[in-house]
């Protein structure tokens, strides 16, 4: 059948789709054509995955100090200003699952530890502290809290809150501090 | 924006409740804290931390303080006590560490304190033996404890 027989509707509909695909072919290359689709397929196969990266990230290292639990007023115990606070050289168990006085569930407190005095702003006088540590989980991460009043060099060990007072624990692993209050130091 | 998961909806009387609480805990430390002086406010802020209230220490680490009494039974022992390092290297003056070393003995070893040859510390003692450095602690104290268990091997 010759072009003159083709009916007229057919030769639209071929001028159409030749139009229409020489259209797409200048406006879509093939390397944007796989430069989108790559991208669409990375993506789809990197959405899954984010939680699952955070995880094992957040497994495999130390958590950041968060500034969270920093300031506050110094009658606030999960406060890093908290009075009782004044020697304190750790992450605040009272941000960590446990409060001021109890290690959070998981953890053992250290029997050893070490102690001194701060002043609460209420009556001026001072209260012998003992900083215990809670041990037997990873760095808490959260809220850390550096005060160091009365703190003394490593080659004072019982006036250092830099070293480990984990040691004597069943477990080594330091996880958060405690500021338990022993009594209040009086003149003889 | 999401909530965070517990973070809304806390209404005023529950800041008022959570207020009260910190209050009453704040005010119930001071209120139910007991007066430390003396020898034992030093034994709790220079000795407590590692040999624990009871003066029991802490498995191979930190020796009990039971019966320490034993090491006055000879001369070295009786230096000893104040030459090693948690003894010589406190923050106390000589007569506030006599005093502190006399309160111990009373506490920890009394039957060996309250006996009639009991002769407590004095500051001039304490001078002369803290003027001695100990080099070796561990060593000396397994020596000392060789001697008063008779075993010849402890002399020198």
């Amino acid at each position: 059948m010759s072009r003159s027989e083709t009916p007229s509707w057919e030769r639209h509909l071929d001028r159409w789709a030749e139009a229409a695909a020489r259209q797409l072919a200048r406006g879509l290359s093939r390397r944007s054509l796989l430069g989108r689709l790559g991208a669409t397929l990375a993506g789809a196969a990197a959405l899954p995955l984010l939680p699952v990266s955070r995880v094992s990230a957040a497994s495999s290292d130390p958590a950041p100090a968060a500034p969270e639990g920093l300031d506050g007023p110094e009658g606030d115990p999960s406060s890093c200003q908290y009075w009782r606070h004044c020697a304190i050289d750790g992450f605040l168990c009272s941000c960590c699952g446990g409060s001021h006085t109890a290690c959070p569930p998981g953890t053992v407190m250290s029997p050893v530890t070490w102690i001194g005095t701060c002043r609460n702003p209420a009556d001026g006088r001072q209260y012998v502290i003992s900083y215990n540590d809670c041990c037997g989980k990873h760095l808490c991460g959260r809220c850390l809290c550096n005060r160091n009043e009365g703190d003394r060099p490593a080659y004072l060990p019982p006036k250092s809150n830099d070293i480990n007072w984990c040691a004597s624990a069943p477990s080594t692993v330091y996880h958060c501090s405690t500021a338990i209050v022993l009594g209040v130091a009086t003149e003889s | 924006m999401a909530r965070r998961a517990g973070g809304g909806g806390r209404t005023p009387a529950a800041w008022a409740v959570a207020a009260a609480l910190l209050l009453a805990a704040a005010a119930a430390g001071p209120a139910a804290a007991e007066a430390i002086s003396g020898p034992r406010l030093d034994y709790v802020l220079h000795c407590m931390g590692c040999h624990l209230e009871d003066g029991g220490g802490a498995p191979e680490s930190v020796p009990t303080l039971e019966g320490f009494g034993r090491f006055l039974q000879i001369p070295d022992g009786r230096a000893y006590l104040v030459r090693v390092p948690g003894s010589a290297h406190a923050p106390l003056d000589d007569a506030a560490l006599a005093a502190l070393l006399n309160w111990m003995l009373v506490r920890f070893d009394p039957t060996r304190a309250r006996a009639p040859e009991f002769r407590p510390y004095e500051a001039a003692e304490v001078t002369r033996y803290r003027a001695v450095p100990l080099a070796d602690a561990d060593a000396e104290r397994r020596r000392l404890l060789r001697v008063l268990d008779g075993d010849p091997s402890g002399d020198r």
